[in-house]
This record gives C-alpha cells, sequence and structure tokens, in this order.
C-alpha cells in the first residue's frame, strides 16, 4: 500500500533580489516518512523548506511564485491561500532550525510559549501538554526537576531537543527540520536520530541534511537538490 | 619610532581624559563655592524649602524643585506612551518602507532646536489650552509638560528602537515559527528582551527633560508660587537660572542660582549613576 500523500509542491519558483533560488520545483511527500533534503550549499534545500512555512515572507526583496498544498485536519488546503492564516499554518507545520533557539526564558515557560500564543489558560492543561511534550522528545527526564532553570543553560544538543518538543507541543502535522544537527556533536545527533524516527508514526517529517550516513540511517525517502532544480525524486 | 609614537599618542588621550574630568569636578566645586556665602547665611534647610522672595530676605529654590519634578515627571508620561507606539510602528508594525522613512523623520526631530518646539507651543498650544481649560493665561505646567514630552519622545523613540534592534534574531525567528502574530512576538519576546535598553532611554529622556530651559521658560509661566494643579504657571530650576542670571553680580538672589545648578548637578549625576548600575548589571547577566 503507498502512503497518502500529505505535501503537494507544484511548480515552484523562488527568487531573491532577481537571482533565481528555486527553478519549477514539482515534487510530493507522503505522510508520516521521513523525507530528507539533500544536496550542496546553496542549492536550495534551506529556502524550499521556508516556502512550506511562509517563514521566507519576512526576507525582503524575496518572490515566489507556484502552489503549496498541505493536507491539514484531512483535506489539502493551498498554504497561500488568504482564508489560512499564517499563524494558523505556522502551528500546524512547525519548524526546527539549524542553531539551537530557546527564547530566553526557563524551560517550561519555553515548551509553553506555544500554548500562550494560542490562547491557553488553564495551568493543569498546559503541564499536562508540556510534560507530554517533552516526554516525547525525549527530554523529561532530564529537566523534570529544573523546568523553572534559564533554557540557555542547557547542552547544545538538549537545547535543540527543547526546541523540537516546543515545536511539538501544538501536535503539528508536519515538523519541517533545517539542519538540526549539524551544531551538535554524535552522541547529541544519535539522540535526535532515534527521536524523529520515533515521531514519524505520528507526523510527517522534512529534514534538510548534509550527512549521507545521516540520510541513509533515517530518511525513508531522499531528495535530491542542485541549482535550485530537484534531480532525484524516487 | 612605532613604540614612541604610540607612547605620545597614550599620554595625549590620557591628558584629554583628565582634563575632562577634572573641568566637570570643578564645575560642581565652583558651583558649591559660589553658593557659599547663601549656604552660610540661611543654611541648606533654608534653601531647599523656603520660598522664593527677594524682598524678604528668603531665597529659598523649594518650588523650582517642586516645578522641574512636575514638568519632568508629566512630561515623561506624556512621552513613554507616545515612544512606545512609535517605536512599536518603526520596529514591527509597518512595512519597511514606511518604517524606514519615520525613523529619518524621528531622527530629524530630535535635531530641530528647542526653541522651535517652544515657538509652536507659545501660538499653538498655549490658546487651547486657555481655551479648553477657560482658566488662567495657558502659560502652565500642563502646556510645558506636553510640549517637553513632544521634544523628548523621539530621543525615547531612537532609544527604544535601538534596543528593538538588538533583540538577537533566533529569538524572532523562534516566535515568527512558532506561528506569532506580530503583536504577540512584541508582547512576549521583544518587550521582555529590550527592557533594559528601554529602561536606559527613559531615564536619559527624563534627564534631558530636567535639563531643558527654554521650553518651561517659554510655556509654564514661571511663576514662583507653588502650583497646586497642573493648570497653574511653575517654575523650573533651570529657567530660574536663566531668569536670575539678568540680576548684578553680589545679589543674594545670583548666589542663589548656583544652589539651583548644585542640585541640577547632582540630579544628572544620579541619573548617570542609575543609567551605569543598569547596563552593569545588564552586562553581567547576559
Amino acid at each position: 500500500m503507498t502512503p497518502d500523500i500529505k505535501i503537494r509542491v507544484a511548480d515552484l519558483n523562488f527568487s531573491y533580489r532577481d537571482r533565481t533560488i528555486l527553478q519549477d520545483v514539482s515534487v510530493e511527500f507522503p505522510e508520516k516518512t521521513i523525507t530528507a533534503l539533500t544536496g550542496s550549499s546553496g542549492a536550495g534545500k534551506s529556502t524550499f523548506l521556508m516556502t512550506l512555512n511562509r517563514l521566507w515572507e519576512n526576507i525582503p526583496n524575496a518572490q515566489m511564485q507556484g502552489t503549496v498544498e498541505i493536507k491539514l485536519q484531512n483535506q489539502f488546503r493551498d498554504i497561500y491561500a488568504p482564508d489560512l492564516a499564517v499563524t494558523e499554518l505556522r502551528k500546524m507545520v512547525a519548524t526546527v532550525f539549524q542553531v539551537p533557539n530557546p527564547l530566553p526564558m526557563s524551560i517550561r515557560k519555553n515548551v509553553a510559549f506555544p500554548l500562550k500564543l494560542s490562547g491557553e489558560r488553564s495551568r493543569g492543561l498546559v503541564d499536562e501538554k508540556i510534560e507530554q511534550a517533552l516526554k516525547m522528545a525525549n527530554l523529561w527526564d532530564e529537566v523534570k526537576d529544573r523546568l523553572n532553570e534559564d533554557a540557555r543553560n542547557l547542552s547544545g544538543g538538549q537545547q535543540q531537543r527543547l526546541c523540537i518538543a516546543r515545536a511539538l507541543v501544538l501536535e503539528p502535522e508536519v515538523l519541517l527540520l533545517d539542519e538540526p544537527t549539524s551544531s551538535l556533536d554524535q552522541a547529541s545527533t544519535a539522540v535526535i536520530e532515534d527521536l524523529l524516527l520515533k515521531l514519524k508514526d505520528r507526523l510527517t517529517i522534512l529534514i534538510v541534511s548534509h550527512h549521507p550516513e545521516q540520510v541513509k540511517r533515517i530518511a525513508d525517502k531522499v531528495v535530491e537538490f542542485t541549482d535550485g532544480r530537484i534531480i532525484t525524486a524516487p | 619610532m612605532k613604540r614612541y609614537r604610540e607612547l605620545i599618542a597614550e599620554r595625549v588621550f590620557l591628558l584629554s581624559a583628565l582634563a575632562s574630568s577634572a573641568i566637570t569636578v570643578a564645575i560642581l566645586v565652583f558651583m558649591v563655592f559660589m553658593g557659599l556665602p547663601l549656604l552660610k547665611q540661611g543654611g541648606l534647610y533654608q534653601l531647599l524649602l523656603k520660598p522664593w522672595a527677594p524682598f524678604q530676605g528668603s531665597f529659598g529654590i523649594y518650588p523650582m524643585i517642586i516645578g522641574t519634578g512636575a514638568i519632568s515627571l508629566l512630561s515623561l508620561l506624556f512621552a513613554f506612551p507616545l515612544s512606545l507606539g512609535c517605536s512599536f510602528l518603526i520596529g514591527s508594525i509597518a512595512p519597511p518602507s514606511v518604517s524606514k522613512w519615520f525613523r529619518r523623520l524621528i531622527e530629524l526631530m530630535t535635531g530641530i532646536p528647542t526653541v522651535i518646539y517652544g515657538f509652536v507651543g507659545v501660538f499653538l498650544l498655549v490658546p487651547i489650552v486657555r481655551e479648553l481649560f477657560g482658566s488662567g493665561s495657558g502659560l502652565c505646567i500642563l502646556t510645558a509638560a506636553l510640549v517637553l514630552g513632544i521634544m523628548i519622545t523621539p530621543t525615547m523613540t531612537l532609544f527604544f528602537c535601538d534596543s528593538f534592534d538588538r533583540i538577537p534574531k533566533a529569538y524572532l525567528d523562534a516566535a515568527d515559527a512558532l506561528g506569532a502574530s506580530p503583536v504577540q512576538k512584541l508582547l512576549y519576546v521583544i518587550l521582555p528582551a529590550a527592557k533594559q535598553g528601554m529602561i536606559n532611554g527613559v531615564i536619559l529622556s527624563l534627564g534631558r527633560a530636567v535639563g531643558d530651559t527654554l521650553i518651561a521658560l517659554m510655556l509654564a509661566g514661571n511663576s514662583v508660587r507653588v502650583a497646586e494643579s497642573v493648570l497653574e504657571p511653575a517654575r523650573t530650576l533651570t529657567a530660574h537660572i536663566a531668569l536670575v542670571i539678568a540680576a548684578d553680580y553680589e545679589s543674594p538672589e545670583f548666589r542663589s542660582i548656583f544652589a539651583c545648578g548644585v542640585v541640577l548637578y547632582l540630579f544628572t549625576m544620579a541619573v548617570t549613576f542609575l543609567v551605569r548600575y543598569l547596563t552593569f548589571s545588564k552586562d553581567q547577566t547576559v
């Protein structure tokens, strides 16, 4: 049985200051799998990721054409359609950056931050979801006794898992990761790879990766970028 | 040869540093020295807590201290929300083209001479206040504080903008990626992270408000009585100095302005040390 399609990208073109970054990209991503985006640096992988959560819209002088549809709440939606608020989209399509970026607040408040944004007030429910997300990110046992400490005191690997927990707390359907382990040591990388394998039962994961071994270890599917085009999409 | 040149440069810089700090100290010594006869005559208590009635031999600057405090604090009350709004507009709400243009305008405003603000106040605001409240001449604490508030707003706005600009991009990216709206990003991420810089901006703007002479002189009415409401005239320490300086050199009136100078000097010092302290404690936590 072939898995259902989760993300459909058609005729995507992207330019920045009149320089073409992505050209005629059409690709589909199956649901509940890990897809690795590979290619040399500057090939457009990170930009492609940003077209899936509209994060590129903050960049001045950038332009995009084409359509991106994601199946959200069991229904394909054009993520650039005016009836889908960008804030809602980003709650369902979560992002983890290359360098861990915890906010300057406690561990608890970091994970609770998305809940605060969506107006969740019940303390009991918030605590429950924080615990759930931290457990999902394999971080709970390490931080459960110091949830009120500044998140920036955690190690790099722990910070990245915290960012994953924070991304997961609203139960997104898609998780985008932009080289999430490139700033981490081998042990921390292994922990995060295990974590992603565990998570793919719940959501669709797209990961930009430079390491062929990492791709081999975790990816169900590989999409390779060269000069803004996709050359292999098996 | 190179070492010789460096040595000379070092000495020159040391000399200029010593000269500027010596001048700062000398000014204080000079003011205390010039005010000394009056201090001996009536004591510090008389000077700070008595009213100003030169014909009765009372040279207290108490009403001016109250006037300065009322006008500068009230102006801060006007300027703070205004600056907050302007900096939000520049920093996150307005599109980049608008915010760039707006920021240039604000920068331009910091360069406008105080007397221009005073003029506008006299011809525009004074009649309005007079008509609106139907009491007095319109030259009062409220008028002066409003114009002073507008005058310090550009400075405060730029301080706020600078502290917004210093927030690490990673924090902003995190907020965006988690689906924060621009307003949520402002309230939950930008404001807490910029707090320290904003406090510095408020304190330095307060220093500017306290130190300004012309606006209070032109708009506050210069009464030496202690005002009972913001619609009554008052005189600030700086305006008082400017007004009395015309009196002859040996009179006790003239002596009294040195006491005003000392009070202003000590206040500015206190503000400077407060800013230092706040910036220092910030450096330690980051």
